[in-house]
Order: structure tokens, then sequence, then C-alpha cells
């Protein structure tokens, strides 16, 4: 005989596809989340993100969107199902099920599949993020760093959110029994969820809005250094929640109003009646698929945006190799390298050397408070420039200015930019050795993009007066040389970065922002000086191929040919983690919208079958389906993609109050990339609507020139 | 067998209260077939959900064979619906995956039964409705008629004192809404089963010894078959829908 166990066995038989949705929904969703937070939590990818930098806070930022998205969406999935369950239950209440016995049923069911759903998920996340990893190292690019390791503590963020995926489906399962009202259970089924009370203002007001939110959002952090000389609190990211806030309006209007008035409102009457009356969950997932894209660009665009604007840089230099180093150095001399050249067959067509000083400058010196506040201090010695004479500078860049005595210029790049990173306040230049001072002010920016954002210029007499008695220790000297056809001088320019790494002693093992003024000035004060805390600032020679030491190393050469050649494998990290979150996120977006298209098809079967009965025609079904299958695909990625583009262009426009070449052309690269992925997810939403079109036994074939 | 007094219910709609039922009194006696007519919105179904126990009730008193529903924890209804009650809806709420018998059987297994008398009480019942060629099939493979008869069957599983029916051949055509009505009749006459029926339907009313007429959430009159013929009663039924509606002067 049948106990009720077994009745319910054989109702889960008969409902398998509920159970195999919000199993797979789990399943995905604990997938993702694991593959990513494998990924963000890797050693290979925390040694490469500095931290505190900009880089890992994009990764968590973009894992934030990711873990609400899924969140979202496995709630969405839970609820989804307590509907489908919700009549089979309210027969068993009607009947005379105690709550005990139904909950204890339900939650039996509930835990087993749902932890078997996030066990699978987590264990296979792992792994996925592995084989996508060994797919880049084979396709893209494969270095020593990009060999893959795990941090067994990702899986405790993992076992959090399948904690939260739990316990929140039995929190809905627990609410869902507790309710008194029988037939409320039984009829929930059939329970449309209408959106009341849309005025015609909300969309406009949720565009003004999400406008408000971006500039809040990206301002007042700015406001609060700026103005209020205060590190802004996480709490400061609340500003963005009119973007937010905004966005849900604008769906809502979408959805329920629409943006077109007048005769065209008749002719998508059904369409737009159906969407409304799935009304909140359509709308939280079309904001929950909105942000997943608008974070998937965010991630996608890192690499063009980074890969154009080095390209271009290096494309753009003057200069085929050029290196400096300290002169207490026993370093490479000219005839060392010419016989190197000669060994490798290259031909060197225009040599230049100088020599320039290191100076202590004063400066107004950032002193942090208590309460993430700081002040400004004035200090004789606030850091390190690098001084060059008018003549000497004259000589390399083939320019003709003069320094007035008594002024310095700065040097910044042809295109403007360097000017933030380049201070220009000084008025006192110290020589580090005998402790002389030279009273200077700011002249004018000179424009050359090998030295820009690194050198100052000062009049030749300034130059010799305040080097005077000035230790080899504090000059350095730099040296530019042409070649013949340097592209392809790779293998040359390989074992000249090697011999240069291997005269250099370990007085110059420093990371570029080691600064040897403000570290005397420290240590003469008493204090610690930042740079010997963070293990950050750790450069070593013996791992000179590694891009932490290319992009971080103090005396780092410039070789064209080495760092085009180079670039991808120095940056593989950087930029096969940004494509990796990309593809999580497009993959997540992709399965989101293709699980509601899917429960819009079976929600309106009847309403199908209803209108064919009324006598609509195929087109008439097609075009219905088709403007709502359109509308869960097309309106989020539209807001999604014009919303982050947009963002992108403002970040990049108000980092300097301007636009350079190289962030236009890396603005076009995103375009492309946005094309590609419109192309894809244009791409899944036709399948997803032949799809919804065969359940539904809409021919879609016949009418696709509709 | 049953006794209504003073029955109160209102219903919240956004700001707006709206009160179904107005203070009902009825009373039911053991092995009686009683119908309940109205006009929509008279609260026929709130009258039958809230003995169901299915909704609360907001004042006014439901004794069910000597027990008061009041006050009765949730395990207590529960308890009520599986023993007492048996329920018969319009919409059948058969559940798809369950064989006609083990839908049948449903009630005792949530009681806790799954013995051989358990199943052998499922058969007699699909034999006393007719439904045994059928037992075996999925609700999907038979027809509305065999649905609701397999509801009643069901609702009679227990042995309750009272079956609770609802609209209950509202989606069936005459010769099916015939077929539910003998099931009905087959219940009281060889079961002794006490029968609460809501129905707008003045044919399937007619069978009734007792019918109760709402409006407006109270009880507006109470006509009783008697001796009459079928016929005569159900023309009787309908005059007095006329004078409830206003129809007749």
């Amino acid at each position: 005989m049948k106990t009720f166990g077994e009745i319910n066995a054989a109702l889960r038989r008969q409902n398998k596809k509920n159970y195999l949705l919000l199993g797979s929904c789990i399943f995905f969703s604990v997938l993702l989340i694991t593959a990513y937070v494998s990924m963000m939590r890797s050693p290979t990818v925390l040694t490469i993100l500095p931290e505190g930098g900009d880089s890992r806070k994009q990764v968590m930022m973009i894992f934030g969107l990711a873990a609400v998205g899924c969140g979202v969406f496995t709630t969405y999935a839970g609820l989804l199902f307590f509907r489908y369950k919700s009549r089979e239950v309210g027969i068993f209440m009607a009947l005379g099920a105690s709550r005990a016995q139904i909950r204890g049923q339900l939650f039996k069911e509930l835990t087993s599949f749902s932890t078997g759903a996030c066990l699978i998920g987590a264990l296979l996340g792992t792994p996925l993020a592995w084989c996508i990893w060994q797919f880049f190292r084979l396709l893209l690019v494969d270095t020593q760093e990009m060999s893959l390791s795990f941090d067994p503590q990702a899986y405790l963020i993992a076992a959090t959110f399948t904690a939260f995926v739990l316990s929140s489906l039995l929190v809905m399962g627990k609410r869902f029994i507790g309710r008194t009202n029988v037939m409320d259970v039984v009829n929930e089924q059939r329970k449309s969820e209408p959106i009341h009370d849309v005025r015609p203002w909300c969309g406009p007001v949720g565009i003004l809005l999400i406008v408000i939110g971006c500039f809040g959002g990206y301002f007042l952090p700015v406001f609060f250094v700026t103005v209020l000389r205060w590190y802004p609190p996480a709490w400061t990211n609340i500003a963005y929640l009119p973007l937010l806030i905004g966005l849900y309006m604008v769906l809502i209007h979408t959805v329920v109003r629409g943006w077109r008035h007048g005769k065209s409102r008749y002719k998508n009457i059904i369409t737009h009646s159906m969407m409304k009356f799935q009304g909140r969950q359509t709308v939280n997932n079309m904001l929950v698929i909105t942000v997943l894209i608008a974070g998937a660009y965010f991630a996608a665009f890192y690499s063009p945006m980074l890969g154009t604007g080095a390209m271009q840089e290096t494309q753009n230099r003057p200069i085929d190799y050029a290196f400096h180093y300290r002169a207490d150095q026993n370093m490479l001399t000219r005839t060392d390298i010419e016989k190197m050249v000669s060994e490798n067959g290259v031909t060197i067509t225009s040599w230049k050397n100088t020599g320039f000083a290191v100076l202590g400058r004063d400066g107004q010196k950032e002193i942090d408070d208590e309460g993430g506040k700081y002040h400004f201090e004035y200090r004789t010695l606030n850091g390190e420039g690098n001084y060059i004479p008018e003549s000497s500078f004259n000589f390399m860049t083939g320019q003709n200015i003069d320094i007035m005595p008594g002024k310095f210029a700065a040097v910044i790049a042809e295109d403007g930019t360097g000017d933030d990173r380049t201070p220009v306040d000084s008025t006192l230049l110290t020589n580090m050795t005998t402790r002389k001072t030279l009273n200077i002010s700011f002249q004018e920016y000179l424009h050359y993009d090998m030295m820009a954002a690194s050198y100052y210029v000062l009049d030749d007499a300034d130059y010799g007066n305040i080097t005077a008695g000035l230790a080899d220790e504090w000059f350095e000297k730099l040296v530019y040389f042409n070649v013949e056809n340097d592209l392809q001088t790779y293998d040359f320019a390989k074992k000249l970065f090697s011999s240069i790494v291997d005269r250099s002693g370990p007085e110059c093992e420093l990371p570029e922002y080691y600064d040897r003024v403000e570290k005397i000035a420290a240590d003469e004060a008493g204090e610690t000086y930042w740079g010997d805390t963070s293990s950050m600032t750790q450069i070593s020679y013996a791992q000179r191929d590694s891009s932490q030491f290319k992009q971080f190393w103090k005396y780092v050469p410039q070789f064209r040919v080495l760092d085009r050649s180079d670039f991808v494998a120095t940056y593989a990290v950087f930029l096969m983690l940004f494509v990796f979150i990309a593809i999580v996120c497009f993959a997540a977006v992709l399965v989101i919208g293709y699980t509601r298209c899917l429960t819009i098809a079976i929600n309106n079967r009847q309403v199908y079958e209803d209108l064919r009965h009324l006598g609509a025609t195929p087109q008439y079904l097609y075009r219905s389906v088709r403007g709502q299958i359109s509308k869960v695909f097309g309106v989020p990625a539209f807001i999604g993609t014009s919303l982050i583009y947009i963002f992108y262009i403002m970040i990049l426009f108000f980092n300097d109050n301007r636009m350079t070449k190289s962030e236009i052309s890396g603005l076009i690269n995103c375009l492309f990339v946005v094309l590609g992925m419109s192309a894809v997810i244009w791409a899944f939403y036709r399948f997803t609507l032949r799809k919804v079109c065969g359940m539904l036994k809409v021919n879609a074939s016949n009418h696709r020139g509709l | 067998m049953l006794q209504v007094k003073g029955l109160h219910k209102s219903y919240k709609v956004g700001k707006t209260t709206y009160e179904v039922l107005k203070g009902v009194d009825l009373t039911v006696a053991q092995g009686e077939f009683v119908a309940v007519m109205g006009p929509s919105g008279s609260g026929k179904t709130t009258l039958l959900n809230c003995i169901s126990c299915y909704i609360p009730f907001d004042g006014g008193q439901i004794t069910l064979g000597g027990q008061e529903l009041k006050n009765l924890n949730e395990n207590s209804l529960a308890k009520v619906r599986n023993q007492k009650l048996g329920f018969v809806f319009q919409d059948f709420m058969l559940l798809d995956g369950l064989s006609v018998l083990d839908n049948i059987l449903l009630p005792r297994i949530i009681g806790g039964d799954t013995s051989k008398a358990m199943e052998q009480r499922g058969n007699e019942l699909c034999e006393i409705f007719g439904i045994s060629q059928m037992k075996n099939k999925y609700p999907a493979e038979i027809s509305g008629g065999e649905k609701q008869r397999t509801a009643v069957a069901r609702a009679l599983m227990n042995e309750p004192l009272m079956i609770l029916a609802d609209e209950p051949t509202g989606n069936l055509d005459s010769k099916s809404s015939r077929a539910v009505i003998s099931s009905f009749e087959d219940a009281r006459n060889k079961l002794s089963a006490t029968i609460f029926m809501v129905t707008h339907d003045s044919f399937s009313a007619s069978f009734c010894d007792r019918v109760i007429m709402l409006k407006d959430g109270t009880v507006y009159r109470c006509l009783e078959k008697e001796k009459k013929e079928r016929g005569a009663f159900q023309d009787e039924l309908l005059e007095a829908i006329k004078e409830m509606s206003g129809d007749v002067a």
C-alpha cells in the first residue's frame, strides 16, 4: 500500500520538469559562483591583482553583481517551483494533511535535491574554471604565470552562497506552507501578478534617476576626496542606488505602459497585457539581466581598453630601445651593447645617451588622520624627481626649449595626458648628498612621450648648481637607440633585457613607486616608510620574466619589440580573468533569459490556444510571441549595453577631463566587442524564439520575414 | 450535524473592506442533502470555505458534529478536514500524477492508513460510483463526469460526517451532471452521507431535501422539498430565484 511519501514520489515523477527546472537553476547558479570565486580567490590571480587596486575592486564589484543576479535568479526559480507546487499542496491541505506533514515531505525533497544540485554545481565549478583557463592557455597565450592554482578558501564563499540558496528555499517553503487560507494556496498557480499604478511619469523619472545615480555614484567619492579631504567610505557607493531604482522604474514602464502610444498600442495589446500580467517576475528578471549585461561588458571592455592603449603607446614611441640606470651601477657600456648587436645581426641606426639627477623636491604631503580623513602638510623632502638639464633634454628629444633660471618644466605626453601624475607645485629642490637647496617655480609643460610623467627639465646652470657634489647613486644614465627592422630584433631585445637585469645591483631591486627621498625623510623623522611595509612593493630579479617585474621594476627598460610581443603574455592573467568574468556573466544572462522565456511559454499556453480559437492568424501569434521574447532579451540588452558604454565614456572623460586618442580608439574597439556580443545575444534570442514557438505550436519558420 | 450561527466574514482589498457574510445562521441535520443557492457575490462559496476551515472567519460560530471549529489549532483543523469532512470541487482537484484509485485513497493515506482495508474501501467506492473499470487510469484519461465521480468517491473515503461540494456540476454537461447528482444520492442512500452543496443550478438543487437561498451575505429564504416531485420543486426554486432577483412584484 502506498504511503504519503510514495504518493509524493509519484507526483515528483509526474512533475519532474518543474523539479528539473529548479534543480538546473540552482546547479547553474552555484556552478557559476563557484567557478567565479575559484578564479577570483586563485593565488594565480591574487598575485597579479594588487591588493586594494582598481582591478581587484572591479573583480569584486562584478562578483557582487553576479552573486546578486544568481541569488535573485534562484529565488525566482524557487518561487516558480512553489507556484507549480501550490495546487498539489493545496489539495493535500484541503483533504486534511497537516502542515507538519506537508512541511516534512516538502523540506525532505527540497533539501535532498537542492543540496544535490548545489553539491554538483560546487564540485564542477572549479573544474569548469580550470577548463576555461586551460582553453585560454591553449588558444590565446600560455605563460608560466598562467599556471592556475586554487585556494580551498574559495569554497568557503561558494559554501556561503550555497547556504544562502538552501536557506532562502527553506524560508520560502516555510512561508508557502504557513499560509492559513487553503483556497489561496490552491489558486496560487492561476494568480497573475499585475503591477498596478504605473504612472506616465515613471519611465522619464526612472531615466532621470539613472542619470543621477551615474553621476552621483561617480562624483560623491570625488567630492569626499577633493572637498572633505576624506577617503570615501564604502557607504558612499549608496549614491549608485538611484541608478538601480531608475532602472527598475524604466523596466516597469517598458513592461506595463510601453513607450509607444496611439494606434500602435492596440497593435501590441495582447503581447503587452501578457507581459504586464506576469509583472513583477518579468521586471525582476529583466533587471537582473540588465545588471549582469552591464557587469559583463564592464569586464569585457577591460581587455580592449588596456590593449588599445598599450599597443598605441608602444607603436607611437619615437625610440626603439630606451633604458635608464643608476650611475653607480656596473651597467653595459655602448661597446658592450654594440658587441651584442653585431653578434645578433642587428644594426643600430642612431644612438643617444645622457645623464640626469634624482633630486629631492618639496610639496604637500598627504597625512592620514583618524576616521578615514586626511590633511596636507608641507614637507621640504616630499619625494624624488628625475631632473634633466635643458641641453640634454633638447639633445635627446630634438626639441629646442629654453628654461629660465629658477624655473622648471614638467614633461607630459604628446596628447597632454600625465599632468595629473606630474606635480608642479614644487618650490624647492634638494641635493640629497650635500643637502644644498634650490628655489624654483613651474614654467611650463613640455611634451615627449618617452619621458612623460617622469621627468622635469631645469635650466642648465641651475642643474649644474644643484647637482654639484651629488653622489653617483643619485645620478642616472638614459640611453635611447634605434635599430633597423626593430620588430625583427626580439631575440636581441630579450638578451639585452636580461643583461641589464644581471648588471643591476640589489640596491636597484625596487618597485617603481619606491621613493628613496621619501624613505630618507621617513627615516629621519623616525617614521616607518610605507614602501617598506607592504609585500606588494617587493620585486625580485629571480622573476624577471614575470608580468609583475615587467610592470613594476623601477628601472625596467622600454624595448618596443619586447613590449609589443610580450604585451599579451605580460597582461595575460589580467586579460584572461576579465574575459573569464565576462563569459560567466554573459552565460548567466543567456540562461536567465532562456528560463524566463520558457516560463512565459508555459504560462501562456492556454492564452495562445484561446487566441487561436478567436481566429488569430499564425502571423499574429508569431508576432505576439516575438514581441515578448524580444522584450526579455532586447530591452535589458539595449539598456545594459548603452548604460555601461555611456558610463565608461564618463569615467574616461572625467578621469582627466579629456578624451585621448588611445581612449577613443579603445572605445571603438569596445564597440566591436558590443557588436560581437550583441550578435551572440541575438542568435540566442532567435534560438529561444524558435524553441518557444515550438512549445506554443506557433509555426515560426513561415513567418521569419514578419 | 452542522450548526452555523451569526457567521461573519469580510475581505479587504486595498483600503476597502467588503463584508461578504453578514451573520449567516443555518443548520444541517444528519443524512440531509442540502443545497445553497444565490446570485453571484451572495457569499455561497465563502460560506462553504468557512465551513471547510479553508479560510478563517471573523465572527460567529460553526459547530460540526458537536465540535466548535472557531478556536481549533492548525493540526486539529487538518484532522477535521481529513476525518470529518469530504470535499468535492468544481474543477475536481484531482492530482494528475496519481491514478483514479490512488486519488480516491488519498484522504486515508494522508491520515496515515496504508492497510489492505483501505484499498478494499477504495474498490467498494469505485464500484458504488461506477468507476471500477477506470480505477487504474489517470485523470487525464477519463471524462469530466468520471473525474467528478472520482472526487465524490474520494470525499467519502474517510466516511466523513459531511460532504461539502462547491458547484460540483459547474464544469459538466447535463449527462455528467446527472451522474454526479446520482452519485450524491447514492452516497446519501447507501452510505448515509450528509451533503452540503453550493450550486447555482436549479436542476441540481431540485434533487436536494432543502435549499437555502443566500442574498447579500444573509439567508434570504429556505425551501423544503418535502414530498414534492423534483420538477415541481425546481419550478418552486425558479420562482424563488425570480422573487429574490426582484422580478416578481
